[in-house]
Protein backbone atom coordinates (compact mmCIF):
# COMPACT_ATOMS: atom_id res chain seq x y z
CA UNK A 1 0.00 0.00 0.00
CA UNK A 2 3.18 2.16 0.51
CA UNK A 3 2.81 3.09 -3.22
CA UNK A 4 0.25 4.90 -2.86
CA UNK A 5 2.46 7.64 -1.12
CA UNK A 6 4.96 7.71 -4.16
CA UNK A 7 2.88 7.51 -7.33
CA UNK A 8 4.08 9.79 -10.40
CA UNK A 9 2.18 13.08 -10.07
CA UNK A 10 2.29 12.70 -14.07
CA UNK A 11 -0.12 9.61 -13.66
CA UNK A 12 -2.68 11.85 -11.69
CA UNK A 13 -2.42 14.44 -13.67
CA UNK A 14 -3.63 12.50 -16.95
CA UNK A 15 -6.16 10.50 -15.00
CA UNK A 16 -7.70 14.33 -14.36
CA UNK A 17 -7.14 15.50 -18.01
CA UNK A 18 -8.82 12.21 -18.99
CA UNK A 19 -11.58 13.00 -16.34
CA UNK A 20 -12.20 16.09 -16.44
CA UNK A 21 -13.67 15.71 -20.66
CA UNK A 22 -15.81 12.59 -19.82
CA UNK A 23 -18.24 15.01 -17.96
CA UNK A 24 -18.48 16.95 -21.34
CA UNK A 25 -19.09 13.98 -23.16
CA UNK A 26 -21.38 12.20 -20.99
CA UNK A 27 -22.97 14.87 -19.23
CA UNK A 28 -24.00 13.48 -15.13
CA UNK A 29 -26.21 16.33 -14.05
CA UNK A 30 -25.41 16.90 -10.53
CA UNK A 31 -27.72 18.91 -9.00
CA UNK A 32 -26.92 22.73 -8.34
CA UNK A 33 -28.26 24.16 -5.12
CA UNK A 34 -29.19 28.32 -5.04
CA UNK A 35 -26.68 29.83 -2.31
CA UNK A 36 -28.20 32.74 -0.69
CA UNK A 37 -25.69 35.21 -1.91
CA UNK A 38 -26.45 34.11 -5.24
CA UNK A 39 -29.68 35.34 -5.08
CA UNK A 40 -29.44 38.20 -3.43
CA UNK A 41 -26.81 39.47 -6.52
CA UNK A 42 -29.95 38.46 -8.99
CA UNK A 43 -32.59 39.63 -6.77
CA UNK A 44 -30.27 43.11 -6.80
CA UNK A 45 -30.28 43.74 -10.20
CA UNK A 46 -33.55 42.41 -11.25
CA UNK A 47 -37.00 43.56 -10.47
CA UNK A 48 -38.22 45.98 -8.43
CA UNK A 49 -34.20 46.63 -7.43
CA UNK A 50 -33.34 48.16 -11.20
CA UNK A 51 -35.28 51.11 -13.03
CA UNK A 52 -35.08 51.09 -16.79
CA UNK A 53 -32.38 54.13 -17.37
CA UNK A 54 -30.46 52.94 -14.21
CA UNK A 55 -26.44 53.11 -14.80
CA UNK A 56 -25.06 50.26 -13.68
CA UNK A 57 -20.67 49.73 -14.13
CA UNK A 58 -19.70 46.25 -14.79
CA UNK A 59 -15.96 45.68 -14.26
CA UNK A 60 -13.62 42.71 -16.08
CA UNK A 61 -11.30 42.31 -13.22
CA UNK A 62 -10.29 38.84 -14.68
CA UNK A 63 -8.70 37.64 -17.69
CA UNK A 64 -8.89 35.27 -20.46
CA UNK A 65 -7.50 32.50 -17.84
CA UNK A 66 -10.73 32.79 -15.39
CA UNK A 67 -13.08 32.83 -18.11
CA UNK A 68 -14.72 29.68 -16.85
CA UNK A 69 -14.51 31.13 -13.40
CA UNK A 70 -16.08 34.91 -13.70
CA UNK A 71 -17.65 35.10 -17.73
CA UNK A 72 -21.11 32.77 -16.85
CA UNK A 73 -21.88 34.82 -14.43
CA UNK A 74 -20.97 38.12 -15.78
CA UNK A 75 -23.02 37.10 -18.96
CA UNK A 76 -26.01 36.25 -17.18
CA UNK A 77 -25.96 40.08 -15.46
CA UNK A 78 -25.61 42.05 -18.40
CA UNK A 79 -28.28 39.80 -19.79
CA UNK A 80 -30.53 40.45 -16.41
CA UNK A 81 -29.64 44.59 -16.60
CA UNK A 82 -30.09 44.74 -20.04
CA UNK A 83 -33.49 43.04 -19.82
CA UNK A 84 -34.49 45.31 -16.89
CA UNK A 85 -33.59 48.71 -19.17
CA UNK A 86 -30.63 49.40 -17.37
CA UNK A 87 -27.53 51.06 -18.88
CA UNK A 88 -24.53 49.52 -18.83
CA UNK A 89 -20.96 50.80 -18.28
CA UNK A 90 -17.88 48.17 -19.29
CA UNK A 91 -14.54 48.58 -18.00
CA UNK A 92 -11.52 46.08 -17.37
CA UNK A 93 -7.96 46.72 -15.84
CA UNK A 94 -6.64 43.65 -17.47
CA UNK A 95 -4.57 43.92 -20.63
CA UNK A 96 -6.73 41.58 -22.54
CA UNK A 97 -9.82 43.63 -21.93
CA UNK A 98 -10.96 43.53 -24.83
CA UNK A 99 -11.04 39.95 -25.74
CA UNK A 100 -12.98 39.92 -22.47
CA UNK A 101 -15.61 42.34 -24.09
CA UNK A 102 -15.98 40.95 -27.35
CA UNK A 103 -16.50 37.52 -25.61
CA UNK A 104 -19.18 39.07 -23.90
CA UNK A 105 -21.18 40.64 -26.96
CA UNK A 106 -21.06 36.57 -28.26
CA UNK A 107 -21.84 35.05 -24.99
CA UNK A 108 -24.54 37.75 -24.18
CA UNK A 109 -25.31 38.62 -28.36
CA UNK A 110 -29.01 38.21 -28.26
CA UNK A 111 -29.50 41.06 -25.78
CA UNK A 112 -26.68 43.21 -26.78
CA UNK A 113 -27.94 42.87 -30.85
CA UNK A 114 -31.36 43.80 -29.67
CA UNK A 115 -29.69 47.17 -27.31
CA UNK A 116 -27.59 50.13 -29.10
CA UNK A 117 -24.15 51.42 -28.57
CA UNK A 118 -23.99 54.13 -26.61
CA UNK A 119 -27.00 54.19 -25.69
CA UNK A 120 -27.73 50.72 -23.78
CA UNK A 121 -24.11 50.35 -23.07
CA UNK A 122 -20.97 51.70 -23.54
CA UNK A 123 -17.43 50.57 -23.43
CA UNK A 124 -14.67 52.65 -21.68
CA UNK A 125 -11.77 49.83 -21.83
CA UNK A 126 -8.84 50.03 -19.96
CA UNK A 127 -8.56 50.89 -16.46
CA UNK A 128 -5.03 51.56 -14.72
CA UNK A 129 -3.65 52.95 -11.36
CA UNK A 130 -5.93 50.59 -9.01
CA UNK A 131 -7.74 52.40 -5.72
CA UNK A 132 -6.24 55.63 -7.04
CA UNK A 133 -7.99 55.90 -10.34
CA UNK A 134 -10.89 54.19 -9.17
CA UNK A 135 -11.18 56.81 -6.41
CA UNK A 136 -11.11 59.59 -9.44
CA UNK A 137 -13.66 57.24 -10.95
CA UNK A 138 -16.27 58.33 -8.28
CA UNK A 139 -15.22 61.82 -8.68
CA UNK A 140 -14.65 62.61 -12.25
CA UNK A 141 -14.88 59.67 -14.65
CA UNK A 142 -13.97 62.00 -18.01
CA UNK A 143 -10.21 62.45 -16.20
CA UNK A 144 -9.82 58.67 -16.21
CA UNK A 145 -12.22 58.13 -19.36
CA UNK A 146 -11.87 61.40 -22.02
CA UNK A 147 -13.16 58.86 -24.52
CA UNK A 148 -15.00 55.47 -24.72
CA UNK A 149 -12.45 52.20 -25.85
CA UNK A 150 -13.29 53.53 -29.17
CA UNK A 151 -11.85 56.73 -29.17
CA UNK A 152 -15.57 58.59 -28.93
CA UNK A 153 -15.15 61.87 -26.64
CA UNK A 154 -18.02 60.87 -23.55
CA UNK A 155 -19.66 63.90 -24.32
CA UNK A 156 -20.85 62.96 -27.93
CA UNK A 157 -21.94 59.19 -26.27
CA UNK A 158 -25.84 59.91 -25.75
CA UNK A 159 -25.79 57.39 -22.59
CA UNK A 160 -23.11 59.43 -20.74
CA UNK A 161 -24.14 63.05 -21.57
CA UNK A 162 -25.52 62.95 -17.70
CA UNK A 163 -22.80 60.39 -16.52
CA UNK A 164 -19.53 61.73 -14.61
CA UNK A 165 -20.00 60.77 -11.20
CA UNK A 166 -20.87 57.75 -8.25
CA UNK A 167 -24.25 60.03 -8.29
CA UNK A 168 -24.95 59.00 -11.62
CA UNK A 169 -24.59 55.29 -11.03
CA UNK A 170 -26.64 52.96 -9.54
CA UNK A 171 -24.86 50.11 -8.81
CA UNK A 172 -21.45 48.45 -9.64
CA UNK A 173 -20.91 44.76 -10.15
CA UNK A 174 -16.90 43.90 -10.12
CA UNK A 175 -16.03 40.62 -11.51
CA UNK A 176 -12.74 39.61 -10.00
CA UNK A 177 -9.54 37.52 -9.93
CA UNK A 178 -8.06 40.23 -7.38
CA UNK A 179 -8.47 43.20 -5.73
CA UNK A 180 -10.37 45.19 -8.12
CA UNK A 181 -13.65 44.80 -5.67
CA UNK A 182 -11.82 45.71 -2.93
CA UNK A 183 -11.45 49.10 -4.83
CA UNK A 184 -14.76 49.24 -5.66
CA UNK A 185 -15.79 48.56 -2.11
CA UNK A 186 -13.62 51.23 -0.11
CA UNK A 187 -14.09 53.97 -2.64
CA UNK A 188 -17.79 53.34 -4.29
CA UNK A 189 -19.68 51.65 -1.52
CA UNK A 190 -18.23 52.51 1.71
CA UNK A 191 -17.74 56.31 0.83
CA UNK A 192 -20.61 56.98 -0.90
CA UNK A 193 -22.72 53.76 -0.48
CA UNK A 194 -22.91 52.63 -4.15
CA UNK A 195 -24.41 49.27 -4.05
CA UNK A 196 -22.14 46.32 -4.99
CA UNK A 197 -21.75 42.98 -5.65
CA UNK A 198 -18.79 40.68 -6.42
CA UNK A 199 -18.65 37.72 -9.22
CA UNK A 200 -15.36 36.39 -7.95
CA UNK A 201 -13.33 32.93 -8.62
CA UNK A 202 -13.90 30.36 -5.94
CA UNK A 203 -10.73 31.42 -3.80
CA UNK A 204 -12.60 35.18 -3.13
CA UNK A 205 -15.40 33.13 -1.79
CA UNK A 206 -13.80 33.47 1.74
CA UNK A 207 -12.72 37.28 1.45
CA UNK A 208 -16.37 38.58 -0.23
CA UNK A 209 -18.91 36.32 1.84
CA UNK A 210 -17.96 38.06 5.07
CA UNK A 211 -18.61 41.27 3.41
CA UNK A 212 -21.93 40.06 1.90
CA UNK A 213 -22.80 38.49 5.07
CA UNK A 214 -21.42 42.21 6.63
CA UNK A 215 -24.08 44.33 4.20
CA UNK A 216 -21.23 45.47 2.43
CA UNK A 217 -21.73 43.65 -0.83
CA UNK A 218 -25.50 43.25 -1.65
CA UNK A 219 -24.97 39.54 -3.23
CA UNK A 220 -21.98 37.64 -4.26
CA UNK A 221 -21.43 34.93 -6.85
CA UNK A 222 -18.75 32.22 -5.96
CA UNK A 223 -16.56 31.56 -8.71
CA UNK A 224 -18.40 28.67 -11.65
CA UNK A 225 -20.74 27.39 -8.77
CA UNK A 226 -21.90 30.63 -8.50
CA UNK A 227 -22.24 31.47 -12.26
CA UNK A 228 -24.24 27.84 -12.81
CA UNK A 229 -26.65 29.25 -10.41
CA UNK A 230 -27.18 32.47 -12.21
CA UNK A 231 -27.75 30.66 -15.70
CA UNK A 232 -30.29 28.40 -13.10
CA UNK A 233 -32.02 31.85 -11.74
CA UNK A 234 -32.06 33.29 -15.02
CA UNK A 235 -33.16 30.22 -16.87
CA UNK A 236 -30.93 29.91 -19.58
CA UNK A 237 -28.15 27.22 -19.13
CA UNK A 238 -24.96 27.90 -20.24
CA UNK A 239 -20.99 27.39 -19.66
CA UNK A 240 -21.06 27.40 -16.10
CA UNK A 241 -24.07 24.21 -15.66
CA UNK A 242 -22.38 22.34 -18.49
CA UNK A 243 -18.93 23.09 -16.63
CA UNK A 244 -20.26 21.64 -13.07
CA UNK A 245 -19.81 18.30 -13.68
CA UNK A 246 -16.68 18.37 -14.83
CA UNK A 247 -15.73 20.71 -11.79
CA UNK A 248 -17.27 18.15 -9.41
CA UNK A 249 -15.15 15.18 -10.75
CA UNK A 250 -11.94 17.47 -10.45
CA UNK A 251 -12.74 18.03 -6.77
CA UNK A 252 -14.07 14.32 -6.16
CA UNK A 253 -10.68 13.16 -7.80
CA UNK A 254 -8.66 15.54 -5.45
CA UNK A 255 -10.53 13.94 -2.55
CA UNK A 256 -9.86 10.53 -3.49
CA UNK A 257 -5.89 11.11 -4.48
CA UNK A 258 -5.68 13.25 -1.14
CA UNK A 259 -7.27 9.97 0.92
CA UNK A 260 -5.34 7.52 -0.95
CA UNK A 261 -1.88 9.82 -0.53
CA UNK A 262 -2.72 9.64 3.27
CA UNK A 263 -3.51 6.07 3.56
CA UNK A 264 -0.01 5.20 1.91
CA UNK A 265 1.70 7.64 3.94
CA UNK A 266 0.54 6.13 7.18
CA UNK A 267 1.33 2.52 5.65
CA UNK A 268 4.85 3.62 5.15
CA UNK A 269 4.64 5.34 8.90
CA UNK A 270 3.63 2.15 10.52
CA UNK A 271 6.36 -0.13 8.16
CA UNK A 272 8.89 2.66 9.68
CA UNK A 273 7.74 2.48 13.66
CA UNK B 1 -21.48 30.71 -30.11
CA UNK B 2 -20.96 28.90 -33.51
CA UNK B 3 -17.54 27.09 -34.56
CA UNK B 4 -16.02 29.92 -35.68
CA UNK B 5 -16.02 29.72 -40.16
CA UNK B 6 -13.32 32.85 -41.33
CA UNK B 7 -10.31 31.26 -42.05
CA UNK B 8 -8.03 33.17 -39.78
CA UNK B 9 -10.00 32.62 -37.06
CA UNK B 10 -9.70 28.49 -37.64
CA UNK B 11 -5.98 28.94 -37.82
CA UNK B 12 -6.20 30.94 -34.39
CA UNK B 13 -8.33 28.05 -32.83
CA UNK B 14 -5.87 25.57 -34.02
CA UNK B 15 -3.18 27.42 -33.05
CA UNK B 16 -4.23 27.90 -29.30
CA UNK B 17 -5.64 24.27 -29.49
CA UNK B 18 -2.27 23.18 -29.95
CA UNK B 19 0.26 25.95 -27.89
CA UNK B 20 -2.14 24.53 -25.32
CA UNK B 21 -1.00 20.54 -25.09
CA UNK B 22 2.49 22.17 -25.61
CA UNK B 23 2.24 24.04 -22.36
CA UNK B 24 0.44 21.01 -20.92
CA UNK B 25 3.48 18.62 -22.39
CA UNK B 26 5.22 19.89 -19.67
CA UNK B 27 3.02 18.45 -16.48
CA UNK B 28 1.91 15.15 -18.80
CA UNK B 29 5.55 14.43 -19.82
CA UNK B 30 8.88 16.49 -18.97
CA UNK B 31 10.42 19.87 -19.70
CA UNK B 32 11.00 19.47 -22.88
CA UNK B 33 11.74 21.95 -26.04
CA UNK B 34 8.34 22.28 -27.16
CA UNK B 35 6.91 23.62 -23.73
CA UNK B 36 10.11 25.90 -23.45
CA UNK B 37 9.17 27.11 -26.79
CA UNK B 38 5.34 27.98 -25.85
CA UNK B 39 6.26 29.10 -22.58
CA UNK B 40 8.81 31.90 -24.00
CA UNK B 41 5.97 32.78 -26.99
CA UNK B 42 3.69 33.39 -23.87
CA UNK B 43 5.26 35.47 -21.76
CA UNK B 44 6.74 37.66 -24.66
CA UNK B 45 3.18 37.47 -26.21
CA UNK B 46 1.94 38.97 -23.09
CA UNK B 47 4.51 41.54 -22.66
CA UNK B 48 3.95 42.79 -25.99
CA UNK B 49 0.47 43.07 -25.55
CA UNK B 50 0.95 44.46 -22.02
CA UNK B 51 3.46 47.52 -23.06
CA UNK B 52 0.96 48.46 -25.86
CA UNK B 53 -2.31 48.71 -24.27
CA UNK B 54 -0.11 50.76 -21.08
CA UNK B 55 1.98 53.01 -23.94
CA UNK B 56 -2.02 53.71 -25.88
CA UNK B 57 -2.88 54.35 -22.53
CA UNK B 58 -0.26 57.04 -21.96
CA UNK B 59 -1.08 58.40 -25.29
CA UNK B 60 -5.19 58.62 -24.77
CA UNK B 61 -4.65 59.92 -21.13
CA UNK B 62 -1.49 62.40 -21.18
CA UNK B 63 -0.29 63.21 -24.59
CA UNK B 64 -3.29 63.47 -26.50
CA UNK B 65 -4.45 66.06 -24.09
CA UNK B 66 -0.95 67.40 -23.54
CA UNK B 67 -0.94 68.07 -27.73
CA UNK B 68 -4.50 69.83 -27.21
CA UNK B 69 -3.10 72.28 -25.03
CA UNK B 70 -3.70 70.39 -21.60
CA UNK B 71 -0.54 71.54 -19.83
CA UNK B 72 -1.00 70.27 -16.54
CA UNK B 73 -0.45 67.18 -18.40
CA UNK B 74 3.22 67.54 -17.96
CA UNK B 75 2.85 66.76 -14.27
CA UNK B 76 2.15 63.21 -14.43
CA UNK B 77 4.71 62.53 -17.29
CA UNK B 78 7.46 64.00 -15.92
CA UNK B 79 6.77 62.07 -12.55
CA UNK B 80 6.19 58.95 -14.58
CA UNK B 81 9.17 59.71 -16.18
CA UNK B 82 11.50 60.18 -12.97
CA UNK B 83 10.69 56.40 -12.70
CA UNK B 84 12.88 55.14 -15.16
CA UNK B 85 16.08 57.30 -13.42
CA UNK B 86 16.52 54.01 -11.31
CA UNK B 87 17.94 52.21 -14.21
CA UNK B 88 20.91 54.73 -14.18
CA UNK B 89 22.53 54.24 -10.80
CA UNK B 90 24.20 57.65 -9.98
CA UNK B 91 20.61 58.66 -10.72
CA UNK B 92 19.11 56.05 -8.36
CA UNK B 93 18.01 58.38 -6.21
CA UNK B 94 15.18 60.20 -7.93
CA UNK B 95 12.98 57.60 -8.68
CA UNK B 96 12.05 57.38 -4.86
CA UNK B 97 10.30 60.58 -5.29
CA UNK B 98 7.47 59.36 -8.03
CA UNK B 99 7.67 55.80 -6.02
CA UNK B 100 7.02 57.65 -2.34
CA UNK B 101 3.99 59.78 -4.07
CA UNK B 102 2.66 56.64 -5.07
CA UNK B 103 3.10 54.63 -1.69
CA UNK B 104 1.86 57.91 0.16
CA UNK B 105 -1.28 58.21 -2.00
CA UNK B 106 -2.00 54.61 -2.15
CA UNK B 107 -1.57 54.46 1.90
CA UNK B 108 -4.03 57.16 2.70
CA UNK B 109 -6.95 56.41 -0.18
CA UNK B 110 -6.24 53.11 1.05
CA UNK B 111 -6.68 53.47 4.90
CA UNK B 112 -9.56 56.10 3.95
CA UNK B 113 -12.20 53.20 2.86
CA UNK B 114 -10.51 50.12 5.03
CA UNK B 115 -11.85 50.74 7.84
CA UNK B 116 -15.23 50.45 7.53
CA UNK B 117 -15.61 47.90 5.72
CA UNK B 118 -13.07 45.20 6.49
CA UNK B 119 -12.76 45.92 10.53
CA UNK B 120 -15.89 47.98 11.68
CA UNK B 121 -18.26 46.15 9.21
CA UNK B 122 -16.54 42.74 9.80
CA UNK B 123 -16.65 42.89 13.26
CA UNK B 124 -20.39 44.08 13.69
CA UNK B 125 -21.17 40.98 11.16
CA UNK B 126 -19.62 38.50 13.14
CA UNK B 127 -21.14 39.66 16.58
CA UNK B 128 -24.20 40.08 15.84
CA UNK B 129 -26.46 37.05 16.77
CA UNK B 130 -28.31 35.67 13.59
CA UNK B 131 -31.94 36.42 13.26
CA UNK B 132 -33.06 33.49 11.19
CA UNK B 133 -31.76 30.48 9.33
CA UNK B 134 -32.54 27.80 12.73
CA UNK B 135 -29.97 26.16 14.28
CA UNK B 136 -27.40 25.85 11.33
CA UNK B 137 -27.22 29.59 11.47
CA UNK B 138 -26.38 29.59 15.47
CA UNK B 139 -23.76 27.07 14.82
CA UNK B 140 -22.45 29.02 11.93
CA UNK B 141 -22.01 32.24 13.85
CA UNK B 142 -20.49 30.41 17.25
CA UNK B 143 -17.79 28.78 15.30
CA UNK B 144 -16.73 32.00 13.67
CA UNK B 145 -17.12 33.83 16.92
CA UNK B 146 -15.35 31.96 18.61
CA UNK B 147 -12.94 31.16 15.92
CA UNK B 148 -12.30 34.85 15.29
CA UNK B 149 -11.49 35.32 19.40
CA UNK B 150 -9.59 32.28 19.55
CA UNK B 151 -7.38 33.14 16.51
CA UNK B 152 -7.06 36.78 17.57
CA UNK B 153 -5.78 35.77 20.86
CA UNK B 154 -2.95 33.83 19.26
CA UNK B 155 -1.56 36.87 17.91
CA UNK B 156 -1.39 38.22 21.55
CA UNK B 157 2.20 38.20 21.96
CA UNK B 158 2.64 40.36 24.86
CA UNK B 159 1.56 37.15 27.23
CA UNK B 160 2.42 34.11 27.31
CA UNK B 161 0.48 31.43 25.71
CA UNK B 162 -0.05 29.39 28.93
CA UNK B 163 -2.42 29.29 32.05
CA UNK B 164 -5.86 30.75 30.81
CA UNK B 165 -4.08 31.88 27.44
CA UNK B 166 -3.34 28.07 26.60
CA UNK B 167 -6.54 26.68 25.68
CA UNK B 168 -7.70 29.74 23.36
CA UNK B 169 -4.34 29.80 21.41
CA UNK B 170 -4.12 26.63 21.04
CA UNK B 171 -7.37 26.43 19.35
CA UNK B 172 -6.62 29.44 17.74
CA UNK B 173 -3.75 28.07 16.22
CA UNK B 174 -6.28 25.16 15.04
CA UNK B 175 -8.44 27.72 13.36
CA UNK B 176 -6.01 29.72 11.59
CA UNK B 177 -4.34 25.97 10.32
CA UNK B 178 -8.18 25.09 8.82
CA UNK B 179 -8.51 28.77 7.30
CA UNK B 180 -4.79 28.65 5.32
CA UNK B 181 -5.77 25.46 4.27
CA UNK B 182 -8.96 26.26 2.82
CA UNK B 183 -7.14 29.34 1.38
CA UNK B 184 -4.83 26.63 -0.09
CA UNK B 185 -7.41 23.91 -1.17
CA UNK B 186 -9.72 27.45 -2.95
CA UNK B 187 -6.35 28.33 -4.90
CA UNK B 188 -5.94 24.78 -6.13
CA UNK B 189 -9.08 24.46 -6.91
CA UNK B 190 -9.86 27.34 -9.11
CA UNK B 191 -6.77 26.35 -11.12
CA UNK B 192 -8.41 22.78 -11.70
CA UNK B 193 -11.91 25.48 -12.82
CA UNK B 194 -9.32 26.42 -15.38
CA UNK B 195 -8.08 23.27 -16.58
CA UNK B 196 -11.97 22.35 -16.73
CA UNK B 197 -12.16 25.48 -19.04
CA UNK B 198 -9.04 24.43 -21.33
CA UNK B 199 -10.78 20.54 -21.29
CA UNK B 200 -13.66 21.71 -22.67
CA UNK B 201 -11.87 23.72 -25.32
CA UNK B 202 -9.63 20.92 -26.09
CA UNK B 203 -12.64 18.74 -26.87
CA UNK B 204 -15.20 22.09 -28.82
CA UNK B 205 -12.10 22.77 -31.27
CA UNK B 206 -11.95 18.78 -32.31
CA UNK B 207 -15.91 19.53 -33.12
CA UNK B 208 -16.86 16.84 -30.07
CA UNK B 209 -18.67 19.03 -28.23
CA UNK B 210 -20.28 22.57 -29.64
CA UNK B 211 -18.64 25.48 -28.88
Amino acid sequence: MSFLANIDRRVFYWILFIALMVPFLNPIGFPIKIAENTRDLYEGITGDSVEPGDVWIINFGYGVSAWSECHPGVTVCAKALLREGAHIILIGPHTDYELTYNHLLETAKEDFDAAEYGVDWVFLGYITGQEAAIAQLASNMRSVYPTDHFGTPLDDIPMMQNVNTWHDVSGVLSSDTGDWGGYFLTMWQEAYGVPMAQIGIAMLGSTGIPRWLAGNYFGMSVGSRGGAELEMLIGEPGDAIIAMDSISVSHLLIVIAVILANVGLLVERGRGS
Amino acid sequence: MPYPTATLDVIGLWTGWVLMLMIYSYPLYKENPVYRFAEHLYIAVMLAVSLTVNFSNVMRMCITPLMQGDITMIVPLVVGLMIYAMLIPEYRWVSRYPIALLVGAGFGLGIRGSIGPNIQDAIVSTITRPTDGGAMAWINFLYIAVGLVCSVLYFLLTYEHSGAMQVPTRVGRLFIMVALGAYFGNTVLFRFTMLTGRAQFFLQVLKLIPM
